[in-house]
């Protein structure tokens, strides 16, 4: 009964007070109670909401800055440029 | 004993009732719920019948570990060849009727023939009588069942039900209990209307004895600890499912416009906080600490006032994105009218959101909708939409139909824009930059689904060793692994792991959302051994668990095969090869799925199976399984 299973181990590997960029999905460490937040990987803007002080999850994108961003990104590729 | 529940054969024609005892050797071969109700699907309905027609063959059942001690065992499974598909119908939802089900003494009926006039079952303490419904047909989900226990006299009678949609045989109707809670997918509330069967109410007082109360006692507290501190059920006890949004939408994962966007753009009225402003507080299913649903008043409008629970994420699909409109009232009057109706939310949405392509492409005209504004975002019309297939009113009738009937009707270039697999649309879900997920809907047994297969933790990035130690247990696995969604290599596996994963869950009674479905860190086959060994003394490996869910997933493909299902059958409509996804994040723009890979993958797949090249099981396959000689008509 005291043996770890797999979800158990799985459960360890839980982190706080950040969340996961959706765009390059790095990790990212957040002031508590920022409503937005730039990703320091990526420069991708996000609205966030909060479920407990330590606790942040995007809510949604920051609509207009991405679009930017999403149209810069895709004009480069075009162009061949990284 | 917790196995000492029975089987109850209901003859609907004559009034014939007979109850048997389900017998062990059973129970280790495919445990209850919907593992069960697959075998006696294969056993009990004759290949080739009319889905709507008396000799199809309803089942309901509660899953072994239904009403006791282990978290969420409030899973009721609904079975029968679905109306929708002519496939494997199958439907689960939470609620509480399958604990009371059991406390009544019974685990599965198997409901035969048609009553000449509508009736409903009543079941107390062993008991079942079957009485007269002509008062409550017509009559919706909600009124149904306060009908039907102020007539009993007990407010804690449990009830499923069908609504109008069921009794107006729509091949999608849903059957209902409680306010919100739903066995969608496949129209197994078609399949009781055909046979005039209203309702079931079951009250009962027979305990469960549990085979190792203490032990079962604290090791339910262990998991319950498990389940409560993992952060996606601390996320869907605020938010409830529409927390999933902040992560498809965000993206660009969802579609929209029917199939011509993937992401419903400055929406923010449609998110899951919003939906949490107008809630007034969460619900949750027997046994359940999560408590996901979350219920409300309709703040405004025609509706306003009026009180319901949900919406789920398939509704911000259904009433959001899929018809383009952004309004949170919508989908909260929309989500209320499915569950009176008792209407498939995913399908109905999907079917209204086609028909608004076809509308703005002209191959519908104001004519053929009856003078209805058909345009994206028009949210008066797809309000009255549903109205108009539920009591299949005009161009409501058609669709009532399903997808493939509808297209049929409406001819010109109408099935080039329908999003569906065997028949069933599917959800909100735009799987082109997902192939895990692609390939999981185009396999799935009951027609495009995301219950049935889908690695959902495939969109979370996760490390592969995570993957690695997830997809490894309790069946060796070491092919690739990738924590990139858009990736092909290992999805195969993946998909075969959740199918059998879901597979196993649904014949245990407990919820989806208690396993591997949208965290990584829930309980699995591990904790299920324990579970039922506490619980139920039935000894079983995770190993053992793994192979009985296998075993019925096999009983579902020789249904759909002996129904004939062909390869070809599992399979993606054009768009999603065709037309290249158009917005959201960089990552998923461009995306289309690639038809040489795909057919790669449903090799792997079937490979994983022991299926052969064209999907059917192998002599081998089913030796192993002990299912060769299938019909064997032990029960």
């Amino acid at each position: 009964m005291n043996e770890e299973t797999t979800a158990e181990s799985v459960a360890k590997g839980r982190t706080y007070g950040a969340f996961r960029c959706l765009n390059c999905f790095e990790r990212v460490s957040v002031p508590t109670g920022a409503k937005t937040h730039k990703c320091p990987h990526c420069s991708f803007e996000w609205r966030l909401s909060w479920l407990s002080p330590d606790f942040p999850r995007i809510r949604g994108p920051v609509w207009e800055a991405n679009r930017q961003l999403a149209e810069e990104n895709l004009s480069k590729k075009q162009k061949g440029v990284n | 004993m917790a196995l000492n529940r029975k089987i109850a054969y209901i003859e609907l024609t004559t009034g014939d009732i007979e109850t048997k005892p389900i017998p062990v050797k059973v129970r280790n071969m495919f445990l209850g719920g919907r593992g069960l109700d697959m075998y006696l699907m294969y056993n009990h309905i004759k290949p080739g019948v009319d889905p709507l027609g008396s000799d199809n063959v309803a089942f309901v059942s509660a899953g072994v570990l239904g009403g006791t001690l282990a978290s969420a065992s409030a899973r009721t499974h609904i079975g029968g060849k679905s109306p929708l598909t002519g496939f494997v119908g199958s439907a689960n939802m939470g609620g509480f009727f399958a604990p009371e089900l059991r406390w009544a003494g019974f685990d599965h009926l198997v409901i035969k023939g048609k009553a000449e006039n509508p009736v409903y079952l009543w079941i107390q303490n062993n008991e079942i009588e079957i009485r007269d419904a002509k008062h409550i047909w017509g009559k919706t989900v909600h009124e149904t069942q306060e009908i039907i226990r102020e007539e009993l006299g007990d407010r804690d009678i449990k009830i499923l039900t069908i609504g109008p949609a069921g009794e107006n045989l729509v091949r999608f109707a849903n059957v209902m209990t409680g306010i919100k809670d739903a066995a969608g997918r496949s129209g197994m509330g078609a399949l009781l209307g055909s046979k005039n069967l209203k309702a079931i109410a079951v009250r009962g007082t027979m305990d469960i004895k549990l085979e190792r109360p203490e032990e079962a006692l604290q090791y339910n507290k262990k998991v319950i600890e498990q389940i409560t501190s993992a952060k996606v059920s601390q996320t869907q006890g605020k938010l409830g499912t529409p927390f999933i949004w902040g992560a498809t939408n965000t993206q660009g994962l969802v579609r929209v416009n029917n199939f011509q966007l993937n992401q419903l753009e400055d929406a923010d009225e449609v998110e899951a906080e919003a939906i949490d402003k107008v809630a007034v507080g969460m619900a949750g299913c027997f046994g359940c600490q999560v408590h996901c649903r979350s219920k409300y008043v309709i703040p405004e409008g025609d509706y306003a006032g009026v009180y319901d629970e949900g919406p789920e994420y398939t509704s911000q699909g259904a009433w959001a994105a899929e018809p383009g409109c952004r309004s949170l009232n919508n989908i909260l009057v929309c989500n209320h009218l499915v569950n009176i109706y008792g209407l498939d939310t995913l399908e109905t949405g999907s079917l209204i959101s086609w028909v608004m392509e076809l509308y703005e492409k002209g191959i519908l005209t104001d004519e053929d909708t009856g003078g209805l504004d058909l345009r994206f975002g028009n949210e008066e019309a797809v309000i009255e939409m549903i109205h108009r297939i539920a009591k299949r009113e005009g161009l409501g009738d058609i669709l009532a139909e399903g997808p493939l009937r509808a297209a049929e009707k409406i001819g010109k270039d109408s099935i080039k824009y329908l999003v569906h697999v065997k028949g069933m649309s599917n959800l909100h879900s735009d799987e082109r930059p997902t192939p895990g997920l692609a390939l999981g809907i185009a396999t799935a047994s009951r027609g495009s689904d995301h219950l049935r297969s889908r690695p959902a933790i495939d969109l979370y990035h996760l490390p592969k060793q995570v993957l690695r130690n997830i997809y490894s247990q309790p069946v060796p696995y070491d092919g690739p692994v990738t924590s990139d969604y858009r990736d092909y290599e290992g999805k195969a596996w993946q998909v075969f792991w959740q199918e059998t994963c879901y597979e196993a869950v649904d014949c245990l009674g407990i919820c989806k959302f208690h396993t591997v479905f949208l965290g990584a860190s829930l309980p699995s086959f591990e904790e299920w051994s324990k579970l039922l060994y506490y619980n139920t003394g039935l000894e079983l490996s995770p190993l053992d668990i793994w192979t009985i869910a296998e075993r019925a997933y096999n009983m579902e493909r020789l249904f759909n095969i002996r129904e004939g299902l062909t390869r070809e059958d599992d399979w993606l409509v054009d768009r999603y090869f065709d037309e290249p996804t158009s917005v959201g994040i960089p990552g998923v723009r461009g995306k289309t799925i690639d038809r040489d890979k795909l057919k790669n993958m449903i090799d792997e797949y079937y490979e994983h199976h022991g299926w052969d090249e064209q999907g059917v099981p192998r002599l081998e396959t089913l030796q192993r399984l002990g299912i060769e000689n299938e019909p064997s008509h032990i029960l």
